[in-house]
């Protein structure tokens, strides 16, 4: 086991705490996982330290958790499963070192979070790609490391966006780097060159950054990393459609984003959105009243050339689709204007985080499915939810196409009081019960957190031995977040 | 010319597989891409185009010697020239000539097959170039009043082909043919039981100095006739004619027709003049003969200009299927009053083989068969009532295969223009 | 090392005795060497059979015999490139043809799924029948339209249509060792849509800018991203081979060539092209491939080569816009304007409007005409690739090359078709991919001075910091990158060891084991 002395020796004297307060913040979290208090609490502030920990903890035989988001948690990945593990707290790593207008990417460190991202690139006229209104506290390396959804499906080209390259240090202590920030030379040198450290895949017949993300810093503890940003637009003009018809508003949503109408575009129920965007409890309950049962949002852009010509263009084209889907868009609804929804959902949410300020505390069941299987999931939930005891009210349900509508995230959230022990028990059976039967009609959980993690991951032996095995390359001793996923 | 001699043409082959698969910007979906019967047939490599250029090298270099497994595989290929006019969409390259050279090289080794010696022996007996053809039945000519142009002159002489002499349908067909001509007002001159195999199936067998000695003989009796044309309704035979007698040197002195492009011109001059409604779908199989075989010979001799660039001095066209015989026939058709033409995926320089070419009909008739099925269903998937073809061993190989190719019916188009008259 | 007698019965008892041959004329039918840069050697070492198995299943028993049997295997689809060659005895040929079904097309999901033989042309045909199309390999039509297949899986479609890599689903991998892997979806559901999970992405190990040509087992099965296509069901094409040409051509389609004063210019209108998201195709050639994708022959290109180098100013790329409708097309239009009289560009004339125009387009769109700008000149063709990277890494990298080849080119070593160089760009300019192609007739002097060419381009790569080109497959050329490069080889090495323990998939393209105490 590792001892303070050791730990301090690396990271400095002030970086190591085992303080009760401070290990118990990383004990546990908003999710069910179970409590396990870390033996230290390491607070990173340079990139080579991690190597240097990480060969500490090899050499001791000390389980490492990276964590680059500060609290609150809400997954699960950051709570340790042993008491002998040490925590990484990466969240003080906030250099943005690097924004090329030109290279469209912005390169970071573990601890810059939205907040201080997106004023940062839109100095450069950038913009990120970014999730649903996430936390102040949220770590933008995090959420592309988790494979976070984003809300513009346009420019999600693929499953990893809008992963760049990164800089990892392995579980063997090695220290990689994915893309094309392994180029030859220093990053300066790169740069000089020509090189912006934006490629996400090779070097050569792999892709690491595939590897790395969705792993739940089991395999390899980022460093930092590149980030693909879009361009600001010139002029922006958002919709909502309401519907009492999801598959209506799913055919919509197809062609949208088919056509690639728009950037941001999303559909919620009236659940969600009325906790996503209510001030207070009598805005929220006028929007419970008011919404239509489902919402679909577009925002439709133009950039630099000729703004104003294909604004009116993309709105007569958009006007033209709606019209054959026998749909009509609206400015505002439910008394939420279009554009005061754009404004929430891209900017972090302060605190409390929008999700648990209204209940006290949510519970996410989430997965990656098609367009056209959605309404029979959204309807397997409800039922679940009905049968569970829980009010279908607090059941919000969020819809984000991403890979250019290949794919679609559901997000099922359960807004519950987490004082009152019935309810929060209620949810926790659900949150585990209802993963076989969604699966079976099909969702994939490709991103499995918390108590049922091992669950889904061994749905899948086969996927399972073969992770294994690449866990053994770049983790031999198993140090990096013993007991999440397969591990 | 040796298979040697074509070395530079194999060595050219850069292993793209274009062979196998119709031109691609013509691809319109999943089925009929394919367009070389050999490889969609038995799938090895060495069935393609390009397989052959590889295994071509390797004879000539002597890594491979001349077997009966050789044979096989060299005799289960129709001639079609589908590799070569694909290949030839985007490669300056001869792809065909090879493989002429190498049945050469197998008949010289004796690496022949012995369906494929039958018939070479009937036709140096004079005798059609048909296996199993015993006896005589009905002369396809018998009742006809039309000269018999080895005895008095006519200036335009019919070719029926083997096939008429051996084959009812065949038969039928230039019967018909030479009716309607005569219906045209044309002199025609028959050879009625004194015509000669144009011996041009032989050469595509490999038996290139057989083949020439039938063709110094349709010549010198071609010079006698004193005619000026020939038409005839063998698509092999024309192609023979009109382009493999040139390449081997030899003139007929003579304008060589197609029947189709033959009673092109007649309906275009208002001369024959279909008034009978014929109220049918149909769509038209291209035969290979008539089709991107049958564009003209270019005879050229240089050598390669440039070092890095396959350029000519003198410059050298390549013969690409373009320039075959592909109006004519669906302008016959489209003169038939209430027959309507609908087309298959694979047609005219791209068409689909019937099957029968290359002595395959004979050495291995469930390839063929399988060839025909192929094309058969292609037809009926167009929902066309009939298939209509211009080539009796197209007729042939395709009837002989209904049945296991759906319910669509094959008829000759010279018939069914005589419906309309 | 030979394979036995009883070895190949094993063999046959899988696929069956038509599916299976050693006889040297089929195995002479691989062994002629591909056209993809090739060197003095015309003949590759024969394999010991070729096989072509009908199924996963299949594959999956061939592999474990191999595993058994101690042999090595190669699989490929229609087997184009140099890397389907083995690179010794002992090894067998898996020829992926008899598998050739589209499994699945899911219009509202926009992904389909395909077997290796599945060539573009078709796929893209089916789709289009849909409304739907995909990427193609700039190889060409001919190309497996599984995004496994193709060594980089980058086209001329790529702007709107991204790469093999980013389009990749869910794929079944039958492992060299023979177990069978569905990853993402497949394995946890199967169904197709998504190929990353759950948690990290297998992904990651089966491709990266580059496939493992033939080293890292065979993929039977993999789902691929399609796209909307705003044209026609078909395309109706006059004419006849190789003189096609659209019969009537899409109302929202143009075609054109443009040339810039120099690279600058060029990049400009790149990035600004990619920023206004108006490209469907943009494929940097030059002015003598354009003049080949409109050539029918060798004469006929050197003829408008000649024409066209005397009508642009410089580098240039080939570009189609495609418009969803009326509006979109027309906007689209005048940004183009905008945009060539920003960079200062000129288009060629000589091809604008008429078949001329229709026709390029739509060998574009289709990618049929990269034989003509590559091997029709003399059945070969080299050069150096480089990688996927920013548009500015690829420019200034390419440069060497340039230099290198009018060498070669003063040598009398390759065709002088010109040094402009061919970079084009990918996902709306988000990345860009450069190559200096080379056309020539084999020799050994000719494969010295290639080698050589290479051999500058990959210290020009390193001394350059410039990146890793996709040309680089081989054990001897990763040991040279890897240590300027992280030591990615030793990782892709132990990807390697893991799974193919037995080195049955052979992978002399790829990477091979070595031992470790030598590696460190």
């Amino acid at each position: 086991m590792v001892t303070e002395a050791q730990l301090k020796k690396v990271a400095g004297a002030g970086n190591v705490s085992d303080a009760p307060a401070a290990l118990e913040a990383f004990a546990g979290d908003a999710s069910f996982v179970g409590k396990t208090r870390p033996r230290f609490v390491v607070k990173v502030l340079e990139a080579e330290r991690v190597k240097d920990l990480v060969d500490l903890a090899r050499e001791t035989g000390t389980p490492l958790v990276p964590v680059s988001s500060d609290a609150p948690h809400f997954l699960g990945d950051t709570v340790p499963t042993t008491g002998d593990a040490v925590i990484l707290d990466l969240s003080g790593m906030k250099q943005i070192s690097f924004i090329d207008r030109v290279g469209r990417v912005a390169v970071v460190e573990p601890g810059v979070t939205f907040g201080e991202l997106i004023p940062a690139v839109a100095e450069h006229g950038l913009r990120l790609n970014m999730p649903l209104r996430p936390r102040a506290t949220k770590s933008v390396l995090g959420s592309m490391l988790s494979r976070e959804p984003v809300i513009m499906p346009h420019y999600h080209w693929d499953i990893s966006d809008p992963i760049g390259s990164t800089e990892v240090v392995f579980g063997t202590g090695d220290v990689f780097r994915t893309g094309s920030a392994a180029n030859p030379g220093t990053i300066e040198e790169q740069r000089q060159a020509g090189g912006v450290q934006k490629e996400a895949a090779g070097p050569s017949a792999n892709s690491w950054h595939r590897v790395i993300q969705g792993a739940q810093g089991t395999m390899g503890i980022v460093t930092w990393a590149s980030c693909r940003c879009e361009l600001l637009p010139r002029l922006e003009q958002p919709y909502f459609i309401g519907s009492s018809e999801l598959p209506e508003l799913l055919e919509v949503i197809h062609w949208l984003v088919r056509l690639r109408l728009g950037n941001e575009c999303l559909i919620v129920d009236r659940s969600f959105m009325a906790v996503l965007t209510a001030n207070d409890d009598a805005e929220h309950a006028r929007l419970v009243a008011g919404l239509p049962p489902w919402v679909l949002f577009f925002n439709l852009v133009a950039y630099d050339y000729l703004p104003e010509q294909r604004m009116e263009g993309q709105i007569e084209d958009t006007k033209e689709l709606l019209q054959r889907l026998g749909v009509e868009a609206a400015q505002s609804l439910g008394g939420v204007s279009a554009r005061r929804f754009l404004e929430t959902i891209r900017e972090p949410s302060p605190q409390p985080y929008w999700k648990i300020g209204r209940a006290g505390a949510c519970q996410d069941i989430f997965f990656v499915t098609t367009l056209t299987k959605i309404p029979g999931l959204v309807e397997l939930m409800t039922k679940a939810t009905e049968a569970a005891g829980f009010p279908t009210a607090r059941l919000g349900v969020y819809l984000q196409p991403i890979v250019q509508g290949t794919n679609c995230h559901c997000e099922f959230s359960l807004f519950y009081d987490p004082a009152d022990a019935a309810e929060t028990q209620a949810v926790r059976a659900l949150a585990t019960d209802v993963i076989r039967p969604l699966m079976g009609a099909g969702a994939f959980f490709s991103r499995p957190f918390g108590e049922a993690a091992r669950q889904i991951m061994n749905e899948d032996g086969a996927t399972v031995e073969a992770l294994k095995k690449v866990k053994a390359i770049v983790d031999p001793a198993g140090i990096l977040n013993p007991g999440k996923l397969c591990f | 010319m040796a298979l040697k001699d074509y070395q530079s043409e194999m060595e050219t082959c850069c292993r793209c597989s274009a062979c196998k698969f119709i031109p691609l910007e013509k691809v319109t979906g999943y089925e009929h891409a394919n367009v070389c019967p050999s490889i969609s047939r038995y799938d090895f490599h060495a069935y393609s185009g390009g397989g052959r250029m590889a295994f071509g090298l390797s004879l000539v270099h002597g890594r491979v010697k001349y077997t009966p497994k050789v044979a096989e595989v060299v005799y289960n290929c129709n001639l079609c020239g589908a590799c070569d006019v694909s290949c030839k969409y985007a490669m300056d390259m001869d792809v065909l000539e090879p493989l002429y050279a190498v049945r050469q090289e197998c008949v010289k080794q004796g690496q022949t097959l012995p369906a494929l010696d039958k018939l070479v022996a009937k036709m140096k007996k004079q005798g059609p170039m048909v296996l199993g053809a015993k006896g005589r039945h009905k002369a396809w000519h018998e009742g006809l009043d039309v000269a018999d142009y080895t005895k008095e002159k006519a200036p335009v002489v019919y070719h029926a082909g083997c096939l008429a002499r051996c084959d009812e349908s065949s038969g039928r067909a230039a019967r018909t043919s030479v009716a309607l001509l005569q219906k045209a007002g044309i002199k025609v001159g028959i050879a009625k039981d004194r015509e000669l195999c144009c011996g041009g199936r032989a050469y595509e067998m490999g038996y290139l100095d057989e083949a020439k000695a039938q063709a110094e003989l349709n010549v010198a009796r071609f010079k006698e006739s004193g005619a000026a044309e020939i038409v005839t309704g063998c698509a092999h035979c024309y192609q023979y004619y009109k382009v493999l007698y040139p390449k081997l040197g030899f003139d007929t002195g003579l304008k060589i027709w197609h029947v189709t492009e033959y009673l092109a011109q007649l309906l275009a001059k208002g001369t024959l003049k279909p008034c009978k409604e014929v109220d049918l779908t149909v769509t038209y199989h291209d035969p290979c003969h008539l089709g991107r075989l049958s564009e003209p010979w270019i005879p050229w001799e240089g050598k390669q200009r440039e070092r890095h660039m396959r350029v000519y001095e003198p410059p050298r066209t390549f013969r690409r299927g373009a320039g075959g015989v592909y109006e004519p026939p669906r302008e016959v058709l489209r003169s038939i009053p209430g027959l309507k033409l609908v087309e298959m995926d694979r047609i005219k320089e791209y068409a689909w083989c019937c099957g029968a070419g290359g002595g395959v009909r004979e050495s291995n008739p469930e390839f063929a068969r399988w060839t025909a099925v192929e094309r058969l269903n292609e037809a009926e998937s167009t929902g066309a009532d009939a298939l209509v073809t211009a080539c009796p061993h197209c007729s042939q190989n395709l009837q002989g295969a209904g049945g296991d190719g759906g319910s669509i019916g094959v008829c000759d188009i010279v018939e069914l223009l005589d419906r309309a008259i | 090392m030979a394979m036995k007698k009883e070895q190949y019965r094993a063999f046959e008892s899988v696929v069956g005795p038509e599916n299976i041959s050693d006889e040297p004329l089929h195995l002479d039918a691989w062994a002629w060497r591909s056209g993809q840069a090739a060197g003095a050697q015309d003949f590759k070492p024969r394999f010991e059979a070729i096989l072509m198995p009908g199924s996963t299943e299949e594959v999956q028993a061939i592999v474990r015999l191999c595993n058994k049997f101690r042999l090595q295997y190669k699989a490929s689809s229609t087997g184009w490139g140099s890397y389907c060659d083995p690179g010794g005895p002992g090894c067998l040929k898996l020829d992926l043809r008899r598998m050739n079904r589209i499994v699945e097309i899911d219009e509202d999901s926009m992904y389909a799924v395909v077997e290796p033989y599945v060539i573009t042309a078709q796929f893209q045909g089916e789709l289009m029948k849909r409304g739907l199309h995909c990427n193609i390999n700039g190889a060409g039509a001919i190309t497996s339209a599984m995004p496994l297949a193709a060594h980089e899986g980058i086209g001329h479609l790529s702007q709107c249509c991204s790469v093999g890599e980013r389009n990749l689903l869910a794929v079944e991998w039958v492992t060299p060792e023979g177990e069978i892997i569905r990853t993402g979806s497949a394995g946890s559901i199967g169904e197709w849509f998504c190929g990353d999970g759950p948690g990290p992405s297998l992904r990651g190990i089966l491709r990266g800018n580059v496939v493992p040509l033939g080293g890292l087992g065979v993929y039977t099965k993999a789902a691929t991203k399609i796209y909307h296509w705003p044209g026609p069901p078909t395309m109706r094409l006059k004419g006849h081979s190789p003189g096609y040409a659209p019969a009537d051509p899409p109302p929202y389609f143009m075609a054109r060539f443009l040339s810039f004063a120099d690279e600058n210019g060029r990049a400009l209108a790149i990035r600004k092209i990619g920023e206004s998201e108006i490209g469907f195709v943009l494929m940097g050639f030059n002015a003598n491939m354009v003049a080949a994708n409109v050539a029918t022959s060798n004469e006929e290109e050197i003829v408008l080569a000649e024409e066209y180098l005397k009508s642009i100013q410089g580098p240039g790329f080939c570009f189609v816009i495609a418009g969803n409708s009326a509006r979109d097309f027309e906007y689209k239009k005048q940004v183009l304007d905008l945009i060539i009289k920003e960079a200062k560009g000129k288009s060629l004339k000589a091809v604008e409007g008429g078949d001329v125009e229709a026709g390029l387009m739509w060998r574009c769109i289709r990618v049929t005409a990269s034989i003509r700008e590559t091997m029709r000149a003399t059945g070969v063709f080299g050069g150096e690739i480089f990688g996927t990277d920013s548009y500015q890494v690829q420019s200034n990298f390419i440069q060497h090359s340039v230099r290198d080849k009018a060498d070669l080119i003063e040598r009398g070593l390759v065709y002088a078709d010109s040094t402009f160089p061919f970079i084009t760009s990918l996902e709306h300019g988000q990345q860009a991919h450069s190559e200096v192609l080379l056309r020539y007739t084999p020799s050994p002097e000719v494969a010295q001075g290639t080698m050589e060419y290479v051999g500058k381009a990959n210290k020009n790569a390193v001394n350059g910091h410039y990146g890793l080109p996709h040309h680089v497959f081989n054990d001897a050329q990763h040991d040279f990158f890897g240590p300027h490069m992280w030591g990615y080889h030793k990782w892709l090495r132990k990807v390697k060891k893991a799974f193919d323990p037995n080195a049955t998939s052979e992978s002399s393209h790829h990477i091979t084991v070595k031992d470790p105490a030598a590696e460190e």
